[in-house]
């Protein structure tokens, strides 16, 4: 097995500070400050996420759950796992590729629309910039929309969560992992139609 | 004794757990951790809520907050836990490396004789004399008569 963050305390205060950051200034890679050892098929970063968000009360559903990152998960973070994408708080999508729709992941209800899941996705990368095959995002906290590519997400993506973003206040926030970059796309963002 | 290895691991955690700091530093002093050593978690203290069955009913009770620091390492292919009462981080990180090293069965011969047999009789040998110590201040009261 391997060993968590180092000082759990004060790393897992500086990565909550940068996923709030992360969260306010949406589709902006920022970098983690920490990343703690993590066993296959989990990403240090998004290990970091999971160290730092998810504990006893929390269920998080493993995209790949080979039994080494079980272990490690419920050593160092005591997190219960849950069997089905829809009863998870947090979800762990190792291989974008083949993740299953973003309907199947709890969206919240009206009366508690923060009873909704949330994704970790590890992706290949970011690319900003204003090249023609950049996808363009709005919304709170962006003073004018942001060019965008998040690579390695399946073919359809974009159109599910287009059609979640339809049901606000209802929906899944996202964020997404490349070696120690997170980019984070709340509910609230939206994508412009090109 | 127990053959069973859960009773077994758990007796001798226990031991570790009881034993003075002072004693436990020095039996551990002869046996070198192994190479590999590594803290899969530091010596970190904290409270445990006790609970107990305190009233008639049998109802559990919140007796109260202990102090307890824990620490768990991997060491020669085994892992080591220890949670011990109060704060000392070093009796803690003690205890894991014992209790790793106890794992190995190559080890555990001579750690038995040397560290857990000592440390075992030194525990009955408090206990004893705090018992000692208790009764002799037994009090019978002449006068009163009991349970009449």
């Amino acid at each position: 097995m391997l060993a968590a963050f180092a000082d759990p305390v004060f790393d897992s205060q500086r990565t909550f500070r940068e996923l709030l950051q992360a969260m306010a200034r949406p589709a902006a890679p920022r970098p983690l400050p920490v990343l703690p050892p993590a066993p296959a098929p989990v990403a240090p970063a998004a290990m970091a996420i999971l160290l730092t968000l998810c504990d006893a009360t929390t269920s998080v559903w493993l995209q790949q759950p080979s039994d080494e990152a079980v272990r490690h998960l419920r050593f160092h973070a005591g997190l219960r796992l849950a069997d089905e994408p829809q009863a998870a708080d947090f979800a762990l999508i190792s291989e974008p590729a083949a993740m299953p729709p973003l309907q199947r992941f709890g969206a919240g209800d009206l009366r508690y629309p923060d009873r909704s899941a949330s994704l970790i996705v590890q992706v290949d990368g970011f690319r900003s910039g204003a090249e023609a095959d950049r996808l363009r995002f709005a919304g709170p906290g962006l003073r004018e929309p942001v060019a965008l590519a998040i690579d390695g997400l399946p073919a359809d993506f974009w159109q599910q969560r287009a059609a979640l973003s339809a049901r606000l206040p209802l929906g899944i926030d996202l964020f997404f992992v490349a070696a120690q970059q997170v980019l984070a796309l709340p509910r609230t963002t939206r994508l412009l139609e090109t | 004794m127990d053959t069973s290895p859960h009773l077994a691991r758990a007796g001798w955690m226990s031991l570790l757990a009881q034993a003075d700091p002072a004693e436990l530093a020095a039996a551990m002093d002869g046996f070198a951790p192994p190479a590999d050593a590594a803290w899969l978690r530091p010596a970190q203290t904290g409270l445990y809520m006790l609970r107990g069955r305190i009233g008639g009913s049998g109802a559990p009770f919140n007796l109260g907050e202990v102090t307890v620091t824990r620490c768990s390492v991997q060491a020669g292919g085994h892992i080591g836990h220890a949670w011990v009462r109060g704060s000392d981080p070093r009796h803690a990180e003690l205890a894991a490396l014992a209790d790793a090293m106890l794992q190995d069965a190559q080890r555990h011969d001579a750690l038995q004789a040397q560290l857990l047999a000592p440390l075992a009789a030194a525990l009955d040998a408090k206990r004893d004399s705090a018992s000692r110590k208790a009764a002799a201040s037994k009090v019978e009261f002449f006068t009163v008569v009991r349970g009449e």
